[in-house]
């Protein structure tokens, strides 16, 4: 069985691979139990799926397990360490952007890649990456607001 | 008393839990012992099985069972009961379940499940639903007409394809046609359309040895769910249990039974595992449930001033290779088809008919959609007829009190202002002046008005238990499922202004389980926060009635004498109080002796008076609620490109009252999207050879950030509504249903060209205005 060494919200781990496709979702869920990460579509069209893998946003889905070798990988699971929201979640909250939750994990943890390299992203930048991700529920309206607003407080 | 909690745009009680990733979805759930199943679908949508050699599958490495549709003869259904669990002798849909592979890991059962031999001898299929319903077709049920049905409510024609025909006869509609001095008719279509939740469908289902069983589902109607199993598989409903965790979106489209007949037949094969099953993306679209799918034609009669005469329409519903699913719909849709307006003569035939492509069921809307696509267009035809606005003809037709909608049902003033909602939407618009058109762009505005009754079974209810805790805090349990809209949060404030006490001093607990939670209906006709209100409104009194009583037995006064205030019972005279929490066990003096019942209640609310339409006019007391609402917008249409920009949507509805503004703004918001989804966007496409071709995304779009409105326009009118909690109405579908009629009149009014076929792609926009310049 393949093994697969990397760093997960801080914590090093070492995980036996399945023989055949695994992705870097599947290791998440179901190998360490980290289901906060959703998997809505599994090609990379929803976005659900996204961590940040090196600081970068990635689609959990579509990112071979064995390629993470070494990584450090942060989940949505990272973010309210201690029970605090992050900003970026709390503005989620404040801003009304969360109906049934699914697409929201993925959607905090792209704004996080982006936010914490770049505080003065533009609205346009904003909307570009949450074109990134599908919600059914919202609208979308309520998320760009939450994105501004958590811009706003991470400046703070 | 001025409202403490109701009317507050309070934060979700759900937020937190959704921004750390902590809720629980169903396919976060593990078992002991559990099992991971693939399903091997049929690939064609019409054959007959020769064979299915599942040898080489069984011994492939971790696979523990392979089960297939050999020698069952369940059929399930609520009403129709005309589908198996998994196919037996044929295959009616090219999405159909043929075998499901039981294996220890998702990897090895996929593997196995590609091992798989089935062999067919092909039948001719057919997908159009007026091609189904015609005499020659090729027949997909042998047995339609046959099948265990509720006869007083499904319609079969036997022989054909049609397994449900809804007729609507209000007064005579030719006699209508001939007092008419204008017609206006034509003819539309509605695709197929996945309800598309972010959320894919699961399903985790554990079977006993002691003959119990257990299911976990993505699913609106735990309690619909488990009497389906328990009629399945003959035992007692009270050996079925069902969990439902957090929803990732519903929209119908979880409703009633989709998967979970198949995952638990397959757990019937290994009793003591867990068997579970996520659907991939492309199962959602091929092998759940879809919605729509309706082919219609309408015709409107009017006299010169605009005021209707008569009404005639027909539907053909694409219902997909089973009906259970279908048929209600497909008579709402006959309902409601009017849209909100009075006219004296109906004519409506629907028929639901067996066609090889995936089931359609409830999505969001239920049939209103569908034929006030119909209705909305058409009258902003008429309107151009006659030289008058579309807004004058709404105004003189529009629903009020004392009218008769469609079903023969008189319209009170308490069931909404619509005058209120076109003239908020008008002002909305006339905020911005419509831009003149350019050499690139072309501008246009577009409006409809809309109602929606649910259909709901006649029986349908909710119950609500509260039970109040020594430190003066309180459960509130229903179970309306949480798949979004909110509805733990409207519990909440509910429950908190009911009891006059603090929202943070109430739980609703968001996970249904049917052992325990109390029964509900189903979540679904947009009922939780109106019809689980009330029953949150008599469990509450019947709380605060316990609570007084003990009270007047502490005071040795009579109950009618003590009030309740905030929590407390108040003493008549001496204005001492008694909390809720001190009397939650009953009253205890302090030598212990104990009076009084303990501060527990089941409330309930049934919407009076329901009852299935008659079958040989098709009216009656079939709905029992309406909200009404106007919607509009204005959009620009790209000469080059054919692209849609819609720069304002304005949306009014007269909600009674707006339990929480936040996020009654937000299902409009959301619900305006989806819909604009399916005005310009969505449709499931089929191969030459009868297979979904489209069934993921992006190949299936839906709308993104950068395709919803620009801008959107909320208001919320509240007319006062004696049969709601505080007034409330059903309101979170309703943001969908006049969305494309909207936005089909605003192109018209941008292009000049009539569209009447969803979804208007800019290819079609493109070649219908090059046909317009070669004209
Ligand atoms: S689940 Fe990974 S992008 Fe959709
Ligand atoms: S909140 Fe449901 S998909 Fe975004």
């Amino acid at each position: 069985m393949p093994v697969l060494n990397f760093t997960v919200n801080g914590v090093p781990r070492t995980v036996h691979l399945e023989e055949g496709r695994v992705m870097l979702s599947s290791v998440l869920r179901d190998s360490l139990g980290l289901t906060g990460t959703k998997v809505g579509c599994g090609t990379g069209q929803c976005g659900s799926c996204t961590v940040v893998l090196n600081g970068r946003a990635v689609t959990s889905c579509t990112t071979p397990a064995e390629k993470c070798e070494g990584a450090d990988v942060l989940t949505i699971e990272a973010l309210a360490e201690g029970g605090v929201l992050h900003p970026i979640q709390q503005a989620f909250v404040d801003a009304g952007a969360i109906q049934c939750g699914f697409c929201t994990p993925g959607l905090i943890m792209r704004l996080y890649a982006l936010l914490t390299v770049n505080p003065d992203a533009t609205d346009d930048i904003l909307a570009e990456e949450i074109n990134k991700h599908l919600c059914r529920c919202t609208g979308y309206e309520a998320i760009l607001a939450a994105a501004r607003l958590a811009r706003e407080r991470m400046k703070k | 008393m001025t409202l403490q909690h109701v009317g507050k745009s309070v934060p979700r009680v759900d937020a937190v839990k959704k921004a750390t990733g902590e809720a629980c979805f169903v396919a976060d759930i593990t078992l002991p012992r559990m099992l991971r199943a693939k399903v091997v679908r049929a690939g064609i949508p019409h054959g007959k099985i020769l064979s299915i050699d599942t040898s080489a599958a069984e011994a492939m490495p971790g696979v523990k069972k392979v089960v297939t549709g050999q020698g069952c003869s369940m059929l399930f259904g609520t009403c129709l009961w005309d589908q198996p669990p998994l196919a037996v002798d044929k295959v009616r849909h090219a999405g159909e379940a043929v075998a499901v592979v039981l294996a220890e890991t998702e990897n090895q059962a996929e593997a196995a499940a590609k091992a798989v031999k089935a062999e067919y001898e092909k039948l001719p299929f057919v997908l159009d639903p007026v091609e189904a319903a015609a005499p020659g077709a090729p027949l997909i049920h042998e047995k339609n007409g046959s099948y265990r049905r509720v006869e007083y409510s499904v319609h079969p024609v036997p022989g054909t394809n049609i397994f449900h025909h809804y007729k609507l006869r209000k007064g005579e509609s030719e006699k209508g046609f001939a007092d008419a001095d204008v017609t206006v008719e034509g003819e539309f279509e509605f695709p197929i359309s996945s309800q598309a939740p972010i959320e894919p469908h699961g399903a985790i289902c554990r079977f006993s040895a002691d003959g119990s069983m257990e299911i976990w589902a993505s699913n609106q109607a735990p309690f619909v769910l488990r009497d389906v199993l328990a009629d399945m598989f003959t035992i007692p409903a009270s050996k079925v249990r069902v969990h439902i965790p957090y929803l990732g979106g519903g929209f119908g489209g979880k409703s009633d039974v989709s998967i979970e007949p198949l995952v638990a037949y397959a757990a019937s094969f290994v009793p003591g595992y867990a068997v579970k099953l996520v659907l991939t993306r492309k199962e959602v679209f091929t092998s759940a449930l879809v919605g729509r799918g309706m082919k219609g034609r309408m015709k409107i009669g009017a006299k010169k001033d605009g005021t209707f005469t008569a009404l005639k329409a027909e539907m053909y519903f694409a219902d997909g290779a089973y009906g259970d699913t279908g048929w209600p719909v497909d008579t709402v849709a006959g309902h409601n088809c009017t849209g909100p307006y009075e006219f004296p003569h109906v004519t409506v035939d629907v028929y639901g008919t067996y066609t090889n492509s995936p089931i359609v069921g409830a999505y969001r809307g239920y049939g209103h959609p569908e034929g006030q696509l119909m209705s909305g267009r058409l009258i902003d035809r008429l309107a151009r007829k006659l030289g008058m606005t579309p807004g004058e003809i709404m105004r003189k037709n529009f629903l009020s009190e004392g009218r008769q909608n469609a079903l023969g049902q008189v319209i009170k003033k308490s069931h909404g202002d619509l005058p209120g909602c076109l003239a908020a939407v008008e002002k909305a618009l006339d905020e911005t002046p419509l831009p003149k058109n350019d050499d690139r762009f072309l501008y246009g505005r577009g409006i409809a008005s809309m109602m929606k009754s649910p259909k709901m079974a006649a029986n349908a209810a909710s119950t609500c238990t509260v039970q109040v805790n020594a430190d003066g805090s309180a459960f509130v349990n229903l179970s309306g499922i949480e798949m979004g809209q909110g509805v733990q949060t409207v519990f909440a404030q509910m429950a908190a202004e009911a009891l006059q006490i603090p929202m943070e001093k109430v739980k609703s607990y968001p996970d249904v389980d049917t052992q325990f939670s109390p029964w509900e209906w189903q979540t679904v006709a947009s009922m939780q926060t109106y019809r689980g209100g009330r029953a949150i409104q008599d469990a509450c009194g019947q709380i605060i009635d316990i609570a007084r009583e003990t009270a007047a037995k502490v005071w040795n006064c009579s109950p009618s004498l003590v009030a309740y205030r905030n929590g407390e019972c108040v003493h008549p005279n001496t204005g001492e109080t008694l909390s809720l929490g001190r009397l939650a066990r009953g009253f205890m003096a302090p030598d212990g002796l104990t009076i009084g019942a303990p501060l527990g209640a089941t409330g309930w609310y049934r919407v009076p008076g329901i009852v299935e339409p008659d079958p040989e006019t098709g009216m009656g007391n079939a709905a029992g609620s309406w909200t009404f609402g106007s919607q509009g917008c204005t959009l620009r249409v790209d000469r080059q490109t054919g692209e849609v920009k819609i720069l304002h949507f304005a949306s009014a509805f007269d909600v009674g009252k707006a339990v929480n503004p936040a996020t009654a703004r937000g299902q409009v918001t959301g619900g305006v999207v989806q819909g604009m989804g399916a005005a310009l966007m969505e449709k499931i496409l089929f191969t030459d050879d009868g297979v979904a071709k489209n069934v993921n995304f992006p190949a299936y779009k839906i709308p993104r950030l950068k395709d919803a409105p620009e801008k959107q326009t909320v208001v919320l009118l509240e007319t006062p509504n004696p049969e709601g909690p505080w007034s409330a109405k059903p309101m979170a579908e309703h943001p969908i249903v006049a969305v494309a009629p909207v936005i089909l009149n605003a192109l018209r009014d941008a292009t000049g060209v009539e569209f009447t076929t969803l979804p208007v792609t800019p290819d079609i926009i493109l070649e219908a205005l090059g046909a317009k310049e070669a004209r």
